[in-house]
């Protein structure tokens, strides 16, 4: 957490970088970043709805956001602080959304990556934590079935 | 073998004909690339990987999926691992053939991540 804190502090240092986190399982993670990173930066969260929910309602939506934004982000340094990047789905629409609304720049920094399962490249995953197995997670944010977020560390999931 | 499944009024789907997927896999595939706006296509391309002397086709391979924005082919394959040694070998012959075709194969396992993630619906 302290390298890709002062990572991101030596690139955005006099930029006062916004960091948008995912809801829900990168909450940990940005709050460990956000305190890691010894700069002026914001904080911001918001919430896509996800496949699963989608198809909960019977009908073949598109993703939308549950919780929007707060701040304008128009000319501002967005750092999206993802939990897991794999098929860069998400991240994809993720950047898509947020590019329209004009920010200075856009990068993206995740705990977890798996780019071995990746279907959309083009993404700007600058900063990565960890390139991990395709082994399943849970604590540290990360849930199965809405449970053991709470754990302080990140364990694998046996089968 | 073509099996009868639902197909949903996709939005991100740029071919011509509806698709018809072979199995449950494809269709779930598809519906989630869709959910996301990432737009694609079903076996679009046949690959000819061997011909016999005589210019005929004995061998080739249809990806599953295009993903044109991407570039990318995409595989899905239900098979266990232990059972995906000829398609192994089929990709590897497209890779020898056609050097700048982009081609990811999404395994049984990596099916069953997605599965897990989005909470998919394979059985069928």
């Amino acid at each position: 957490m302290r390298e890709l804190g002062r990572e991101l502090g030596r690139d955005y240092d006099g930029r006062e970088p916004l960091l948008v986190a995912p809801l829900k399982a990168s909450f940990v993670f940005v709050a460990d970043l956000s305190r890691a990173l010894r700069i002026p930066h914001g904080l911001d969260f918001l919430e896509l709805a996800s496949y699963a929910a989608g198809a909960d309602r019977g009908g073949h939506a598109r993703v939308r956001l549950l919780k929007d934004l707060d701040t304008e982000i128009a000319g501002r340094h967005v750092v999206i602080v993802e939990d897991v990047v794999d098929t860069g789905l998400t991240l994809n629409y993720l950047c898509k959304t947020l590019a329209l609304r004009a920010p200075a720049s856009l990068a993206a920094v995740t705990l977890l990556d798996r780019p071995y399962r990746r279907l959309v490249e083009d993404l700007p995953v600058r900063y990565v934590g960890f390139t991990v197995p395709d082994e399943l997670f849970v604590g540290y944010g990360f849930d199965l079935d809405e449970r053991y977020r709470n754990l302080p560390d990140l364990h694998v999931l046996e089968s | 073998m073509q099996v009868t499944l639902e197909t949903p009024d996709f939005q991100a789907y740029r071919g011509q004909e509806p698709p018809r997927f072979a199995n449950r896999a494809e269709l779930e595939c598809a519906k989630v690339l869709d959910y996301y706006g990432v737009p694609w296509q079903y076996e679009p391309t046949t690959f000819v990987l061997e011909e016999d002397e005589d210019g005929r086709v004995v061998e080739a391979f249809k990806p599953d999926f295009y993903l044109p924005e991407q570039d990318l082919y995409v595989e899905v394959t239900v098979m266990k691992q232990s059972l995906v040694t000829r398609k192994n070998r089929k990709l590897r012959k497209l890779r020898e053939r056609y050097p700048d075709v982009r081609v990811k194969l999404f395994y049984k396992r990596d099916i069953e991540r997605l599965a897990e993630r989005y909470r998919l619906e394979l059985a069928s």
